[in-house]
């Protein structure tokens, strides 16, 4: 186990040094550079601006200076947010990334189990066949569309939420349910699959022969069973959510990473970009980690090699 | 697995969702400003002396304040920490005289020093100040924000020492007065300076805090961080602690203007030595001098201002909390300001313009006007066909730029024949030739190309942006439909495409420009042969002469006929093919008062108030139909 982790520790560091590479040479490729704008600049005073993000030094030179300082924990100064550095970036936007996904996974958990079990137990009636319908709707819609539905409906039609923005928790109920929506649906689907496996095995029979009311065999007996698949779906799901955010956070201006990675993705702001990349990966591996661990945890017949 | 196992995994989610929906509902309660606008972009900075933009203008034209400010309906210079000036009658060397009464928002009294400072600051090639080109017209600026480069021998020098690396890097090191003898080129790129310091030569070697502090200099040489023309030669003097001269290189009818201009605000250079930058500029440390101040800036989502109890106009200062949301998506915005959340956008989508404008009852939110801006094309004069004048002009000809502006732009955007836009008094706007296909397919014939018959390949380039391209593809429709002449289309991003042009790697490019101060100079230095902007490989001595000797001429009028003269030579040769100018696009609430459409589209936040109960049209429908 211990062996396990650490190899794992070891393919994080190589997958991240890939990541870097790769994203250092692109970000550097594309015409155009950080400091181009209309007003063309004093080649004077251009040179002065390059020489302190080191950009006058030869390519080779800037990635081994650069390697060198992500090694050490410092992604710099942002080159657009001129005030911030990119730690300073991500310790603003992570949590309320974190916050949004948080909610978002909640809303996609609770919404989600509800209407697979739901599907389950009335399996073949009408009320099956819509839930089901609106579960492949939600996953076949993209996220940026339902958010226009969603604010036609609750911001102007009926006007409960706020159009978008960031500071009280009205505003987030919203975007965090647009970003739970397509998640909530796959997990209507997987709960409706495994609840009505577990449904038809023995122990359920006996229940209901030993007189266990229907809810009670549903809820208490079924239920637990049913949740493994669940479960093991939302690893993946919960990296999936903080980074794709990208779109809700920009429809509803949340500043949160997803919007700060677009932002410095246009307007070519190469140490931002290249901080949040690599967060990203590290998030993505984390959580496909302790997807594995829990597998282990969860599953005896799973041994980590 | 045991049961006990599994419920810590439980309880272990469960804290988590309750940690995570405690850390969301931090930073709620925040009181609602009295005043809330979108700042349709996050702001780079807000340093003064190291931003562009108009976002970041808008931030820094509240919480820093120059010598003057704008009037906020006519744009003219104001009084700002100056109370009164006087100007020479050669118009060269301007005197402000300081208010007594100027403060930092710490309290501290605000000087001509803070100013020499500032300007010093704002000049040096360290600081790398983008809008330091504005401040050229100051004398020796130029030669002064040159570093190395803009000094001779004879000159006198400033030699700046090295400080420890672990200084801060705001603070100056030594600096030592002497004559500039000689520079000697030492390897590449680098520069020995030998000056006359006291009674011997000296050498110097500019480089970095960490190889002065590490290696030992060339042989008979010290190390200095830079060596730069003496800051005495350049005019900007202090006189005393409430006294400015200013002596300029040539008579700039609109350098008073140019001072209202917020890089020429001051910085207080206690904090900045303090803090170092940009620490300095983080909301618990900065200091300024402008009518609000800095409350706190949380990236990407706000800056609030709070007003600034020591400045000297705080009695004409009435809303007290004002939030400047930075929001990119301008239909979240357009959201935002229809369900009452903001009172000011800056922006509306056109699709939505268009239905606005429909409303009967004209809204009482919205009124579009036109300001001192020009969308153009720039021509690649260097390149066949685009190099023969009879080929420009038939394109011109040939569009139809009422339908352009009818079918596309929803706001009201006026067709344009001309450079500069309308609304400089006394000055007459030279147009080209209106539409004419006939005339357009003879010219074109002429040029060898009868009815588009053999005509090359040419492409329209312009940055990704939806109604850019619409209007590209309409001009390639019209001159398809005219001139039997196919081009196609060509959008880059726009980093890319500010690449292509400086590079000249296009045929037809769009442009936007928009005043930076009221004269019909901004537009027209442009396409001197040497002008940064002049990316059409365009030339005329003729032009050239007629533009540089305006900034001699001391009378207005004929100052004026000599830039029209100009004008005319661009509109007769035709290196750009003007399309449209702009109108703005605010939408603002009826019960904000004292926003006025202004001839930049340039809003200062000081002067706004907010009248609940006002019923009548505001200031900001003025001028409506």
């Amino acid at each position: 186990m211990i062996g396990f982790m650490f190899r794992r520790l070891l393919w994080m560091a190589v997958t991240l040094w890939v990541v870097f590479t790769i994203s250092f040479f692109l970000m550097r490729s594309v015409p155009g550079g950080p400091f181009d704008r209309e007003r063309a600049l004093e080649p004077e005073i251009k040179k002065n601006i390059e020489k302190r993000y080191n950009l006058d030094k030869p390519l080779i030179q800037q990635y081994f200076i650069e390697l060198g300082n992500v090694c050490r924990g410092d992604l710099g100064y942002s080159f657009r947010l001129g005030d911030y550095t990119v730690n300073q970036v991500i310790a603003e936007g992570l949590p309320i990334s974190v916050a949004l996904g948080v909610l978002a996974l909640i809303f996609a958990t609770s919404l989600g189990l509800i209407a697979g079990v739901t599907s389950a137990v009335f399996r073949g009636t009408w009320t099956d066949v819509t839930l089901m319908l609106i579960a492949t709707l939600g996953i076949a819609l993209p996220n940026f569309v339902i958010a226009g539905i969603c604010i036609i409906l609750f911001v102007f039609k009926l006007p409960i939420f706020p159009a978008g923005g960031w500071g009280d928790f009205n505003q987030l109920l919203l975007p965090a349910f647009c970003l739970g929506a397509p998640y909530a649906a796959y997990v209507a689907r997987i709960a409706r699959t495994s609840m009505l496996d577990v449904l038809s095995q023995d122990h359920i029979r006996t229940a209901r022969a030993k007189g266990v009311g229907p809810v009670r065999v549903v809820i208490v007996h079924a239920l637990r069973g049913a949740l493994l698949p669940v479960v093991s779906f939302l690893g993946p799901a919960v990296a999936g959510i903080l980074t794709g955010s990208l779109v809700v956070e920009q429809i509803f201006a949340i500043p949160g990473l997803g919007s700060h990675f677009v932002q410095a993705a246009l307007q070519r702001d190469y140490t931002l970009a290249m901080g949040l990349v690599l967060l990203y990966t590290v998030l993505l591996y984390v959580m496909n980690w302790i997807v594995d661990l829990s597998y282990a945890v969860l599953d005896p017949r799973v041994e980590l090699e | 697995m045991p049961t006990n196992r599994r419920s810590i995994i439980a309880w272990l989610l469960l804290l988590g969702v309750g940690a995570g929906i405690a850390w969301s509902l931090v930073g709620s309660d925040l009181p609602k400003a009295d005043f809330t606008f979108i700042n349709p972009s996050e702001v780079k900075s807000v340093d003064p002396a190291l931003i562009t933009g108009q976002p970041e203008g808008r931030i820094a034209s509240a919480i820093f304040e120059g010598l003057l400010r704008y009037h906020p309906e006519t744009l003219d210079p104001i009084p700002g920490v100056a109370e009164r000036w006087e100007i020479s009658d050669d118009g060269l060397v301007y005197t402000f005289y300081l208010r007594d009464n100027a403060k930092w928002s710490d309290g501290t009294p605000l000087t001509a020093h803070d100013f020499h400072y500032s300007m010093r600051r704002f000049l040096d090639p360290r600081t790398a100040a983008e809008y330091a080109y504005q401040a050229w017209y100051l004398k020796n600026a130029r030669r002064y924000s040159q570093g190395g480069s803009g000094i001779e021998p004879g000159d006198a020098v400033e030699i700046e020492l090295n400080l420890p690396v672990d200084a801060v890097n705001t603070k100056r090191g030594e600096v030592l007065l002497a004559k500039l003898v000689r520079v000697e080129e030492r390897g590449e790129d680098e520069r020995t300076f030998i000056v006359q310091l006291g009674d011997e030569e000296v050498a110097f070697c500019p480089t970095d805090d960490k190889t002065a502090a590490t290696s030992e200099p060339p042989k008979d040489c010290r190390w200095c961080r830079q060596v730069l023309l003496d800051f005495r030669e350049v005019g900007y003097e202090v006189v005393d602690d409430r006294t400015l001269r200013l002596t300029l290189e040539h008579p700039t009818p609109f350098f008073l203007g140019l001072l209202a201009f917020y890089p020429f605000s001051p910085v207080n250079q206690a904090c900045l030595e303090k803090h170092g930058s940009p620490t300095w500029t983080d909301d618990e440390h900065i200091v300024t001098n402008g009518p609000y101040y800095m409350e706190f800036r949380r990236i990407r989502d706000r800056i609030r201002l709070k007003k600034n109890e020591h400045h000297w106009d705080r009695d004409n200062v009435k809303l007290d909390v004002i939030d400047a949301l930075s929001i990119e998506s301008i239909t979240t915005g357009l959201n935002l300001f229809m369900t009452g959340e903001v009172d000011w956008i800056t922006e509306v989508p056109p699709p939505a313009m268009r239905v606005l404008l429909k409303e009967q009852p004209p809204r009482d939110d919205l009124n579009p006007q036109p300001f001192l801006s020009s969308y153009f094309f720039y021509f690649n004069t260097k390149r066949k066909p685009l190099d023969d004048i009879r080929v420009r002009k038939a394109l011109s000809l040939a569009l139809n730029r009422e339908e352009i502006t009818k079918r596309l732009l929803p706001g009201g955007d006026l067709p344009s024949y001309s450079l500069v836009p309308p609304g400089i008094p006394g000055y007459t706007q030279q147009k080209c030739a209106p539409e004419d296909p006939d005339e357009a397919r003879r010219l074109l014939a002429e040029a060898g190309y009868p009815e588009g018959r053999g005509f090359p390949r040419i492409d329209i380039l312009y940055n990704s942006h939806e109604s850019h391209q619409a209007i590209a593809e309409l001009m390639r429709k019209q001159w398809q439909r005219e001139l039997g002449i196919s081009v196609r289309t060509r959008n880059e991003e726009w980093a890319s495409y500010l690449a292509s042009l400086q590079q000249q790697q296009f045929n037809i490019a769009r442009r936007g420009w928009i005043a930076d101060y009221n004269d019909p100079n901004t537009f027209i230095d442009m396409f001197l042969s040497d002008g940064e902007q002049n990316n059409t490989g365009w030339a005329n001595a003729e032009y050239d002469k007629l533009v540089k000797g305006s900034s001699y001429e001391l009378d207005p009028e004929k100052r004026l006929r000599m830039l029209e003269q100009a004008e005319r030579i661009l509109m007769d040769e035709l290196p750009i093919l003007p399309v449209y100018s702009y109108v703005s696009k605010n939408m603002v609430k009826p019960h904000v008062r004292g926003f006025y459409n202004n001839s930049r589209d340039d809003h200062a936040v000081w002067s706004l108030w907010i009248d609940p109960d006002y019923k009548g049209p505001n200031e900001f429908l003025r001028g409506r139909e």
